[in-house]
C-alpha cells in the first residue's frame, strides 16, 4: 500500500511536471505544445550524451536543460507565433506544433539512431527504506524537486509583476499589449519556463528509462493526461495535482490489479473524471467542488 | 405550414442555361472519373494500393471536413471511428464469419450512434475542449485495441478480410475492391457536395459562427450538431470498413496521430472545401512514396512541410485557388448606399395575419420575471410587461439597466429564475428559442450575428429555416430533388425581394465580411422579416446608421406595423422610437419604472431624471 503510494507519487510528479510544462505554454498563448514530450527527450538526449563524453553530470545536465530551452523558443518562433498572428482562434497550431514534434523527434532518431543509450545514475543507486516501503533516492529528488517548481511557479504568478504579466497577457492579448507589455516576451519567457520544467522531469527520470529518443511519445501522452485530468488548462498548477492522482492510480493498477494494468487504468480514470468534469478535476467549472477563491470574490 | 412558393420569374431562363452548361460539366468530371477507376481497377498492385489508401484517407479527410468546417467542431476522434469500423469488420468477418456487406450496415449504424453519443457529451465543452474530449476517446480506443490481445491481436494486429470477387459476368471490370472503393469516395463527395448546395449550408456555417442567430431562426443546434457528427463517425466508421480490406489492421494505423493527421490533411487541402480534404489525403499518404529517403528525413521533411503549409497557406491548397480565381472574376463594388434604393414596402412584407390590429389583445406577456447572471445580482426584479397585437412597444432605460437581458428572457436565449412570458397565451418560458421561433416570434442581436463568410442574401436564407419544411432531412440529395432546386430558387428569391425592401438590396452577392455595419442591421431585419412573424424583437436597431438609415429604418418598421406585426424595440434613440412607439416601457436597475404613451413617458419627471438626464 504505502510502497505504490510512494512510487505512484514520485513518478507522478513526473507526469505532473510535463503536465503543468504543457500547461504553462497553453496558460499564456491558449495552445497545447504538442512537441512538450520532445522538449524532455531532447534534455534527456543531450545530457546522456554529454555525460558518456566524459563531462561532469551537473554540466551535462546544465547543457540539456539550455538546448531544450532554446528548442522550446524555437517551437514557438516556428510553429505557434505564425499562427496566431494570422488567426488567434484557429486551430492551425495543432498541425504546426506536431510537425516541429514530428521534426525534433526524428532528427534526433537521425543522430543518436532509434536504440536506448545509457544515461547516468545520478542518484538512482541510493535506497531509502521509509516505513515498509523503499523509495531510491532519485525518486525523493524528483518529488521534492516537483513540489519546489510547482510552489514556485505559483508564488511567481501571484506575487511578481512578470506573474500577473502572464496572467493579462492570458486573458486578452491584445489588450495586454495595448497596456504596454510585450506579449511577445511573455510567450518565449513561457515556453522556455515549460521547456525547463520539461527538462527537468526528464533528468529525474533519465535514470530508469535510458535515452530514447521516442521517449517523448509515451511522456507527452501522460503529461497531457495529467493536465486534462487535473484541470490545468485553467490552472498550471492543477496539472500537477493531476500528475500525483495518475502516479497512484498507474501504480496502484500495478500493485492491485496486474502488471499490465498501468496501461489502460489511467485512461479509464481520465475518462471517468472529463464525464464528471470535462474540464478537469480542480477546474472552476468542477459542479462537485469549486475553488473557494470564485465565491469569495462577489463577497 | 410553408408558404408555397412559385418557381417563375423572369430571370429564370437564362439561369437555366448556366444550370444545362453546369450538368454537361459535371457529367464530364463523373466519366472522367470513372474512366480513371477503370484504369486503376486494371492496373498493378502498387499503384492499386497506393491510389486506395489515399481514397479511403480521402473519405476520413471529408468526414472531418464536414464537422470542422461547416461546424467548426474540430474533432480528433476520426481516428478512433475509423478504427472501430475496421476492428469490427475484421474481427467479425474472420472469426465469426459475417457477410461483409452486412456488416457495412452494422459499422455505419453502430459508429454513427458511438459517434452521436460521443458528440452529445463533448458538446457540453466547446472549441478547444471539443477536439481533447474526441482525442482522448480516440487515445482510449488505441489503448484497448493494444491490450485486448486475445481479441484484437495486440500490437501485431489482425490480417483483414478478404473481399468478395466480382461474379464471373462482371470480372471484365478489374479488381472489384477499387470500384468500392473509389464509389465509396465519390459518394462521401457527392453527399458533401450536395450539402453544401443546400440551404443547410448557411444553417449549419450560422450554427457554427453565430449560434444564437440560427437558434432564434428556429434551428435546434444541438440537436443539428448531434446528427451531422453522427454522420461524420458513420462516414469514418465506413471508411474503416473499407480500410480492412486492405490489409493488417493494428493499433498504429488508428491512433491519435492519424486523427492529427487526418486534421492535416484537411488543413493543407483547405477548409471548408468541397476536393480540399481529398487533395489533402492525396498529398500526405502518397508523400512517403514519392519521397524515398532515409525514413527519419523523411518524417523531418513532412514535419516541415505541414508546418510551412499550415503557416503560408491557412486556407490550403483549394482556398488559395478559389482566392484567385474570385479575384479574376472580380466584383463591381456597389455605389449606393443603404438608404438610396427607394424601393420602399408598398407590397406585403409579411404574411399580414388576418386579425385586426385594433383588437387589443395581450400577444407577449411577462409576469414578475427574474433573472440574476451566476452568482451576481439581480439584472431583472419583478418585471411585468404585457404588449397588446399589432403594438410597437419600446424599451427603454440607461445602459445596464436590463433591456438586453430582458430581449433575451423573452426570447428564449436565457431561462428566467422566476416568473412567466407567455406568447399568444402559451407558455414559453421554458422552451428553448427554436421552439418560440415556431410561434411566430423573431429577434435580431445588438451586435449583429451574421456569418460573414456568406452573402447576405445566404444569410437571409437562415431566416427562412423553419418555414421550409424537411431542410435537414433533404440536404443529402438536396440539388438531385426536383423539389430541392425549386425551394432553393424561390428561398433565393424570396431573400433577395427581403433584402430589397429593406433597403440592401445592392449588396446581395457580397460577403457579409465586406458590407458596411448599417447592411449588416438591415440584414438582420431582412432575415427576421422574410420569415413573416408575428412579432419581432429588435435590440438596438438603429445603432451605427446614418441619419438617413435611420429614416429609411423607421419607414419599414412602420410599413410593418400595418401589416400587423408586433414590435417590441429597444433602442437609445428616442427621436427615432417614441414616433413609432404605441407604448413605451422604461427600465432602471432591472426594474419597470414606468409603461405609457410616448407622452406620459416623456413628460414624468422621473424618466426625465434617470434618463432623459434632466
Amino acid at each position: 500500500m504505502l510502497q505504490f503510494v510512494l512510487s505512484g507519487v514520485a513518478i507522478g510528479s513526473i507526469y505532473g511536471m510535463i503536465g503543468m510544462a504543457l500547461a504553462i505554454s497553453f496558460y499564456v498563448t491558449r495552445i497545447i505544445n504538442f512537441a512538450q514530450g520532445q522538449l524532455m527527450m531532447v534534455t534527456v538526449m543531450v545530457t546522456a550524451e554529454l555525460a558518456s563524453s566524459g563531462y561532469p553530470i551537473w554540466l551535462a545536465a546544465l547543457a540539456g536543460l539550455a538546448c531544450s530551452c532554446i528548442v522550446g523558443i524555437l517551437s514557438y518562433v516556428i510553429a505557434v507565433r505564425p499562427i496566431l498572428l494570422s488567426n488567434r482562434f484557429s486551430f492551425g497550431w495543432l498541425v504546426s506544433t506536431l510537425g516541429f514534434a514530428v521534426i525534433v523527434e526524428n532528427a534526433a532518431a537521425y543522430i543518436w539512431g532509434p536504440t536506448s543509450q545509457a544515461f547516468p545514475p545520478i542518484l538512482n543507486g541510493i535506497s531509502l527504506p521509509i516505513g515498509g516501503a523503499v523509495l531510491t533516492a532519485q525518486q525523493l529528488l524528483a518529488i521534492v524537486t516537483a513540489a519546489v517548481l510547482a510552489a514556485g511557479f505559483e508564488i511567481v504568478r501571484r506575487y511578481t509583476l512578470f506573474g500577473k504579466l502572464g496572467m493579462a497577457t492570458a486573458a486578452d492579448p491584445e489588450m495586454a499589449s495595448a497596456i504596454g507589455a510585450n506579449t511577445t516576451v511573455v510567450a518565449i519567457v513561457a515556453f522556455a519556463v515549460s521547456a525547463v520544467y520539461a527538462g527537468v522531469a526528464g533528468l529525474l527520470i533519465g535514470p530508469s528509462t535510458f535515452a530514447n529518443p521516442y521517449l517523448g511519445d509515451t511522456f507527452g501522452t501522460y503529461g497531457f493526461i495529467a493536465m486534462m485530468i487535473g484541470g490545468g488548462t485553467e490552472r498550471p498548477i492543477a496539472a500537477m495535482f493531476g500528475g500525483l492522482l495518475l502516479g497512484v492510480c498507474a501504480e496502484g493498477a500495478n500493485a492491485l490489479i496486474n502488471s499490465q494494468a498501468s496501461d489502460w487504468f489511467p485512461f479509464i480514470v481520465l475518462v471517468l473524471i472529463l464525464i464528471v468534469s470535462p474540464k478537469g478535476l480542480f477546474s472552476t467549472s468542477n459542479p462537485l467542488f469549486r475553488p473557494r477563491r470564485a465565491a469569495v470574490t462577489r463577497g | 405550414m410553408a408558404p408555397a412558393f412559385d418557381t417563375h420569374s423572369g430571370a429564370a431562363a437564362p439561369r437555366l442555361r448556366i444550370g444545362r452548361w453546369r450538368t454537361a460539366g459535371l457529367a464530364a468530371v463523373l466519366i472522367a472519373y470513372l474512366a480513371a477507376t477503370a484504369y486503376v481497377a486494371h492496373t498493378d498492385l502498387g499503384l492499386q494500393s497506393l491510389v486506395l489508401v489515399a481514397a479511403v484517407f480521402g473519405i476520413l479527410a471529408i468526414s472531418l471536413d464536414l464537422v470542422a468546417g461547416m461546424l467548426g467542431l474540430y474533432s480528433l476522434g476520426q481516428g478512433g471511428f475509423f478504427g472501430l469500423g475496421a476492428y469490427a469488420t475484421t474481427i467479425l468477418a474472420n472469426d465469426y464469419g459475417w457477410n461483409v456487406f452486412g456488416l457495412l450496415v452494422l459499422v455505419l449504424a453502430a459508429t454513427g450512434l458511438i459517434g452521436m453519443a460521443v458528440g452529445a457529451m463533448s458538446l457540453r465543452v466547446s472549441g478547444l475542449y471539443f477536439a481533447i474530449t474526441t482525442f482522448i476517446f480516440t487515445l482510449v480506443l488505441t489503448v484497448l485495441a493494444t491490450d485486448m490481445v486475445t481479441v484484437t491481436g495486440g500490437l501485431q494486429g489482425l490480417l483483414g478480410p478478404a473481399f468478395p470477387d466480382f461474379p464471373a459476368d462482371l470480372e471484365w471490370l478489374g479488381t472489384p475492391l477499387v470500384w468500392c472503393i473509389m464509389l465509396a469516395l465519390l459518394a462521401c463527395l457527392g453527399l458533401v457536395w450536395n450539402i453544401r448546395h443546400s440551404p443547410l449550408y448557411p444553417i449549419l456555417l450560422s450554427i457554427r459562427d453565430a449560434e444564437p442567430f440560427a437558434e432564434a431562426a428556429g434551428a435546434r443546434t444541438a440537436a443539428i450538431k448531434v446528427g451531422v457528427f453522427g454522420v461524420s463517425a458513420a462516414m469514418a466508421g465506413g471508411a474503416g470498413w473499407l480500410f480492412s480490406f486492405l490489409g493488417v489492421v493494428s493499433p498504429s494505423q488508428f491512433d491519435w496521430s492519424v486523427s492529427l493527421n487526418v486534421l492535416v490533411m484537411v488543413l493543407i487541402g483547405g477548409i471548408n472545401t468541397s476536393i480540399g480534404p481529398v487533395v489533402g489525403a492525396m498529398f500526405v499518404s502518397m508523400f512517403p512514396n514519392v519521397v524515398n529517403i532515409n525514413p527519419w528525413l523523411q518524417e523531418i521533411v513532412y514535419g516541415a512541410l505541414s508546418i510551412l503549409a499550415i503557416t503560408l497557406l491557412p486556407d490550403g491548397v483549394v482556398g488559395i485557388a478559389r482566392r484567385a480565381l474570385a479575384r479574376r472574376a472580380g466584383g463591381i463594388a456597389p455605389v449606393a448606399d443603404a438608404a438610396s434604393a427607394e424601393a420602399l414596402p408598398a407590397a406585403p412584407t409579411v404574411a399580414a395575419s388576418p386579425t385586426s390590429p385594433r383588437d387589443s389583445e395581450v400577444i407577449v406577456e411577462c409576469r414578475g420575471i427574474e433573472f440574476g447572471y451566476g452568482l451576481g445580482p439581480k439584472v431583472l426584479r419583478n418585471i411585468d410587461l404585457a404588449v397588446r397585437r399589432g403594438h410597437i412597444h419600446g424599451l427603454i432605460g440607461p445602459n445596464g439597466s436590463g433591456k438586453s437581458t430582458l430581449a433575451n428572457v423573452i426570447s428564449g436565449r436565457l431561462t428566467p429564475h422566476a416568473g412567466e412570458v407567455l406568447l399568444k397565451g402559451i407558455r414559453v418560458d421554458g422552451m428553448p428559442a427554436s421552439s418560440r421561433s415556431r410561434l411566430g416570434l423573431r429577434r435580431t442581436f445588438q451586435a449583429a450575428q451574421l456569418v460573414k463568410e456568406l452573402t447576405p442574401t445566404q444569410n437571409v436564407m437562415v431566416g427562412l429555416f423553419d418555414r421550409v419544411p424537411r431542410i435537414v432531412g433533404r440536404a443529402p440529395l438536396w440539388p438531385m430533388l426536383a423539389s430541392g432546386r425549386r425551394d432553393l430558387s424561390a428561398m433565393q428569391r424570396r431573400a433577395s425581394e427581403a433584402l430589397s425592401l429593406v433597403g440592401a438590396g445592392d449588396w446581395t452577392a457580397r460577403q457579409v465580411a465586406d458590407v458596411p455595419h448599417g447592411i449588416e442591421q438591415l440584414t438582420q431585419l431582412a432575415s427576421v422579416c422574410v420569415a413573416g412573424p408575428d412579432i419581432i424583437v429588435l435590440d438596438e436597431p438603429a445603432t451605427g446608421l446614418s441619419a438617413k438609415e435611420v429614416r429609411h429604418l423607421a419607414a419599414i418598421l412602420a410599413s410593418l406595423k400595418t401589416q400587423g406585426v408586433t414590435m417590441i424595440i429597444i433602442e437609445h434613440q428616442t427621436r427615432f422610437l417614441f414616433p413609432l412607439c404605441d407604448r413605451v416601457t422604461v427600465l432602471n436597475a432591472g426594474e419597470v419604472i414606468l409603461t405609457g404613451s410616448a407622452d406620459e413617458v416623456r413628460a414624468d419627471p422621473v424618466v426625465r431624471q434617470v434618463y432623459l438626464g434632466e
